[in-house]
């Protein structure tokens, strides 16, 4: 059997596109995460997203409007979130929970009415260099804004940790937010804009996947990528890029083992299955295992709720 | 310039609690003015309210004739008033740069610069770039400090500074507070230890339950005087007798190492001695040491090599806690809320706890409960802890009745050995005797005592040997006849 060269270039395109939305979701919990916030509730977002950006589409017949709707909608569910854990300081981890289950209810109910309705085509970048160069070409180019978006994002947050200002911030109240309360940091506001950043990336993920991977709308479309969005985050230990590498190891697995199964390899699909998840907390358990590493990029105070007292 | 600040009528009441009633205080520049008082009585209170963490319910505060409005801790900053907090401020995963950029406006070039400069003036010496987790207790105290002088402070206020550093680091930071007090910066040093205050400060006020007791002159004052304030009665002083010499060894450690993963631990490299019966044993060093690593060794948090640890002829290294308590050993760990008790159950719950299988406070898995409370009421009154509620949950007992409690709770099963960490630490100086003449007494019933302190009085005080750890390892033993603070002191910044 010859392989053309462009088909294995088609493959890795669509192990990238299928790892776009975990990028996106992964990156905006980072920084909630990085604030010292847990928020469990990114299925829930993303499929509130991915629901609000198909209905908006079909309603109003804008893309952008679609788009930054499912967005807005991320960071609307993720306001309830941030007012029950930040301003009524309400458990993070049983308030997450809510949350997914709530965005998952509610958006079978709004979902009813575009059962089986066809999606609208995506518009495409650089079509055209797509056979200019061999392999590379279908890697490269031909794809949605969202999909350069979510690629360039792991090294806008490493970026955005590690060198401005604001990041700085982040992740101080991250590691200790009665020293940044007494430094007169205002914890709240930060982890505020935390909460809802994260909303808006796992929105614009539920939004990639309703719009452009799969252009339609199925009940409980976002099957589980929010969940693996969470174990990305924490066994990345907090690094965007290997976040980047382990969305990628995911998506490749998950696509390489459907081909596995439809030539017939004799594995049982159960485990081809299962295959993605294991490997992928393999490597990135391996990659990470420097504790005093994990102890510098773990925000100290994740999971907790702050109390000012006065 | 001049800097004068002036407190006016400072009041600020918590449910149940006064915590500043009414105090007015003035402090000029030039001079070094001690806040003297016991735990509770009020002075951290106020130094929040000076550096706007706390906003009191009434009274004013005037910096230079103005009236500040401190409603948050960058209103103090703006008003050029710096702190540095008993409890660091750090960031520790940050690093030290990023711990000193995060509030300030300043370029990353310049304020390098400016960094520089203060640590040259000062004789700092701190790598910017390492994260704070890595810095000595001392070195972290420094980064505050430089943190502050940074915003070319008018008033600097320090909170207890040196309950985390050596002697040594002591006096060189009272040589740095002396040259920033020389430069006209207004200094605020807020201490419980008499004998800083008679060493550095030019004028104390004392504080004794919310209430502004006395301001004087520290030349009219001297040590007994000044405690008799801050206490409000007279103070008895305890001493030790000579103890008799026994021969019986009790306890004995063998080449034990502790290695741990975690970075912000202390490996404990081959730690060697014994212990005799009736003995106390000091165990000295700057917190962070391998103080809580030993003590969880020697407690059977974390299990060691079977053979390394020999009690009373048993080899008992593989133990948990529980199990080495059947031995009779007892523990009194540092942390009183989180370790020794839990702090949202109750008084007698509480007992119940490290009696499990020698006492008969559980009948086929079921709770004894009528048992435990008498039990409780007995603990209660030997060790005159201040309640008779033991339905109250722990966490409101005060720090003094809690460790007596757990002194408590531990001796009443006769051990033959009392391993304590930092027992008397943040107590008053009532409780702090209390604690010190029950642990007297257990010497002189032949019992024997493993004191982790670090609190150097109190170790020459109490223990009839002394040792001094060190990043994870132990200096020879001493008598401590042969010890001063000073020579402790050497030590524990590690020289031989």
């Amino acid at each position: 059997m010859i392989i053309d060269i462009n088909f294995i270039g088609l493959i890795i395109a669509s192990i990238m596109a299928s790892a776009v939305p975990l990028i996106l979701a992964s990156c905006g919990e980072l920084i909630t995460e990085r604030s010292g916030v847990l928020n469990l509730g990114v299925e829930g977002m993303m499929i509130i997203g991915a629901i609000s950006g198909f209905a908006l589409m079909t309603v109003t017949g804008s893309l952008i409007i679609a788009i930054f709707g499912a967005m807005l909608a991320g960071v609307l569910i993720s306001t309830i979130f941030a007012f029950l854990t930040q301003t009524l300081i309400t458990n993070h981890v049983a308030t997450g929970l809510a949350l997914t289950i709530f965005g998952i209810g509610i958006s079978a109910m709004i979902g009813k009415n575009f059962v089986g309705i066809p999606g609208k085509e995506f518009p495409v970048l650089f079509e055209g260099f797509k056979d200019t160069i061999p392999l590379l070409g279908p890697i490269l180019f031909g794809h949605s804004i969202v999909f350069y978006f979510a690629f360039a994002l792991p090294f806008i947050t490493s970026y955005f940790l590690k060198k401005t200002k604001i990041g700085l911030i982040v992740r101080a109240v991250g590691d200790s937010p009665e020293s940044a309360s007494n430094q007169g940091i205002n914890v709240r506001l930060v982890r505020y804009a935390c909460i809802l950043y994260g909303g808006a990336m796992s929105g614009l993920a539920g939004a990639y996947l309703s719009m452009i991977y799969t252009p339609q709308w199925i009940e409980n479309m976002t099957g589980g990528r929010g969940w693996i969005a969470l174990a990305l985050v924490v066994f990345s230990t907090w690094n965007p890029i290997k976040i980047l590498i382990g969305a990628m190891i995911f998506g490749g697995l998950t696509i390489i083992q459907f081909h596995m199964q439809a030539i017939g390899v004799r594995i049982p699909v159960q485990f081809l299955t299962a295959l993605p998840y294991i490997v992928t907390i393999i490597v990135l358990v391996v990659i990470s295992r420097d504790s005093r590493k994990i102890r510098l990029s773990t925000p100290s105070s994740l999971g907790k709720s702050f109390y000012k007292d006065n | 310039m001049n800097t004068n600040l002036k407190i006016s009528n400072v009041t600020k009441i918590y449910p149940g609690c006064v915590a500043n009633d009414n105090v007015s205080l003035e402090f000029n520049s030039g001079k070094i003015y001690a806040l003297l008082g016991e735990n509770g009585a009020g002075k951290s209170t106020l130094v929040k309210i000076l550096s706007g963490v706390i906003i009191p319910d009434e009274g004013e505060i005037y910096l230079n004739e103005n009236n500040l409005k401190l409603n948050s801790p960058s209103d103090a900053k703006k008003n050029d008033i710096g702190m540095v907090f008993q409890h660091f401020n750090l960031f520790e995963t940050l690093s030290v740069f990023e711990n000193l950029i995060i509030d300030s406006d300043e370029q990353r070039e310049s304020l390098r610069e400016k960094i520089d400069t203060i640590m040259k003036k000062y004789n700092f010496s701190i790598d910017l770039d390492i994260p704070v987790l890595n810095l000595s207790a001392g070195q972290k105290q420094k980064v505050e400090i430089i943190r502050c002088l940074i915003r070319s402070p008018k008033v600097l206020i320090m909170d207890e500074p040196t309950s985390v550093l050596t002697e040594q680091e002591t006096s060189e930071l009272f040589l740095s507070l002396k040259k920033f007090s020389e430069e006209g910066i207004l200094i605020i040093y807020i201490t419980h230890k008499l004998k800083e205050v008679m060493q550095l400060c030019d004028e104390v006020a004392v504080m004794r339950r919310g209430k502004l007791v006395s301001v004087s002159e520290i030349k009219n004052e001297n040590i007994e005087s000044l405690a008799n304030k801050m206490v409000g009665q007279n103070l008895k002083t305890i001493k030790k007798k000579i103890a008799k010499t026994s021969s019986d060894q009790l306890i004995k450690i063998t080449n034990l190492n502790f290695t741990s993963e975690d970075p912000f631990e202390t490996n404990l490299i081959d730690i060697n001695f014994s212990v005799n019966r009736g003995e106390c044993l000091g165990i000295a060093g700057i917190s962070g040491n391998g103080q809580s690593e030993l003590f969880q060794v020697l407690s059977g948090e974390i299990i060691s090599e079977k053979n390394s640890i020999e009690f009373n002829k048993n080899y008992i290294g593989d133990l948990n806690p529980q199990e080495r308590r059947e031995y009779l050993m007892a523990f009194s760990p540092e942390d009183r809320l989180e370790q020794a008790a839990i702090p949202q159950m109750k008084i007698f719950e509480n007992v119940a706890l490290n009696n499990f299988k020698s006492s008969n406070f559980f009948n086929n898995g079921l709770i004894n409960e009528n048992k435990i409370k008498e039990h409780s009421k007995k603990i209660i009154s030997d060790f005159s802890v201040n309640t008779d509620n033991i339905e109250l949950k722990s966490q409101f007992l005060s720090g003094g009745n809690l460790q007596k409690l757990i002194i408590g709770r531990e001796l009443i099963t006769s051990p033959d050995l009392l391993i304590c960490f930092n027992p008397t630490w943040g107590l008053d100086v009532g409780a702090i005797n209390y604690i010190h003449e029950t642990l007297i007494k257990i010497n002189e019933q032949n019992k024997s005592i493993i004191l982790i302190s670090t609190d150097t009085d109190e170790l020459l005080k109490l223990s009839d040997k002394i040792s001094v750890i060190h990043r994870g390892k132990l200096s020879k033993i001493m008598n401590t006849e042969e010890v001063t603070s000073e020579k402790l002191g050497i030590l524990m910044g590690g020289a031989n």
